[in-house]
């Protein structure tokens, strides 16, 4: 077996587990023991699971580029499983994020959607790794496919910088970083539960992944002992 | 395949649990009526009520940190006596949860908080939205595993048969 699916083995359970206490704790201290806002009220409580979700779609893009670049330099088929069910899972949190940004757009800016700086630039990544998976779905040659989508998802690493620093460089409707340069913009009631579901989610991601590449693994080898076993029989 | 059920009952009686939690926070301290609820039945204990300011009935004594107002309903008026913080909240035309008590010896309301209108069905939908298809996709792909991982396991390579050999 592979060192990456081994070592992956034998840590995944403590990663899921450690995802599962820090979410429900998260929960709990948002849902329950954090205050409202003094200007959004209770509608700031949609913020401990919104950013999370932010954090770690963008997390999530950056491992998929870094991924990329190893499956480049080291052409392991375990590697492009491992970037297959990063973006995956990255999609997954991408449009987390963008849903739930959308139901605190209503009550906080009284609109579901706007072409706004940071909105738009999710988006796009969002499209970016739609193009990613269906690029995995359509092509039969397992090596080019890889070889391919690892270049897209260099590619698209452009929009990452941009969906970061969107708040910063242009005027927009979205509210600059809460933590940046300047110091901390949100109270220390707050920021604790924005922490522990931050981590919860990137406890979650790992996880995912971990079994996704798995998952992916398992499809892969089945798919080459099925293939044995018909090419033996067809002898 | 026992245990993967078992550990998905178990996260499945969390969530329902911090579920609880969550319609019992919201029972206790987000929850308001309406003035057109309030007014027909009148209760002794501490209520939330919500609705609208009416526009010129607003007086403040800042010194004071008093008001008072007409908190409108959809039929029924509610008159307020709000004694506390915050009073630059408080604007004609506005809609507003104020917490208190009813006075039946005054028929006044006697406001003692107010916060804003809750919207919890917004944080209600982000919650549902965020959690529970993260929790399918895991599901799922922890499914796909557990009967790959049986799949692989039983999936033997070709073999060829092995046939009696004729010695004579």
């Amino acid at each position: 077996m592979h060192k990456l699916i081994q070592w992956m083995r034998r840590l995944e359970g403590w990663f899921g587990i450690a995802a599962a206490l820090c979410i429900v704790v998260g929960l709990y201290m948002s849902l329950v023991t954090s205050p409202p806002d003094y200007y959004q009220g209770e509608v700031v409580r949609i913020m401990y699971i919104h950013v999370p979700f932010a954090q770690t779609s963008l997390t999530a893009y950056f491992v998929l580029f870094l991924g990329s670049l190893w499956y480049l330099w080291k052409k392991d088929p375990v590697i492009d499983n491992m970037c297959h069910a990063t973006a995956g899972v990255a999609a997954f949190f991408t449009a987390g994020e963008l849903i739930t940004g959308s139901i605190w757009g209503k009550p906080a800016w009284n609109t579901w959607w706007t072409w706004d700086a940071r909105l738009t630039s999710a988006f796009v990544l969002l499209l970016v790794l739609m193009a990613y998976l269906m690029l995995r779905m359509f092509m039969d040659d397992r090596e080019k496919e890889a070889r391919y989508a690892a270049i897209l998802a260099i590619v698209g690493f452009v929009d990452l910088p941009i969906v970061y620093f969107s708040v910063e460089w242009w005027r927009t409707l979205h509210q600059p970083l809460s933590v940046s340069q300047r110091g901390l913009a949100i109270s220390p009631e707050m920021l604790i539960p924005l922490i522990v579901m931050a981590v919860g989610f990137y406890l979650l991601f790992a996880y995912m992944v971990m079994i996704r590449t798995r998952m992916l693994y398992l499809e892969h080898l089945l798919e080459a002992k099925k293939g044995r076993l018909l090419s033996q029989a067809h002898l | 395949m026992t245990g993967f059920y078992i550990r998905w009952g178990v996260i499945l009686l969390v969530a329902l649990g911090i579920g609880f939690l969550g319609v019992q926070r919201y029972e206790r301290d987000v929850a308001a009526i309406s003035p057109d609820q309030l007014l027909p039945n009148p209760v002794a204990e501490k209520v939330r009520v919500i609705g609208t300011i009416q526009g010129g009935s607003l007086s403040k004594e800042e010194e004071e940190k008093r008001a008072v107002f007409r908190l409108q309903g959809e039929k029924e008026i509610l008159s307020v006596r709000y004694q506390g913080e915050d009073l630059d909240t408080l604007r004609e035309l506005k809609v507003l949860v104020i917490s208190g008590r009813w006075n039946p010896e005054t028929r006044e309301f006697d406001g003692a908080s107010l916060s804003l209108i809750p919207n919890y069905g917004f944080v209600v939908a982000a919650y549902l939205i965020g959690i529970v298809p993260a929790l399918l996709f895991l599901y799922l792909m922890e499914r796909r595993l557990a009967l790959l991982y049986n799949a692989v396991k039983q999936t033997k390579l070709y073999e060829p048969e092995v046939t009696a050999v004729d010695d004579r």
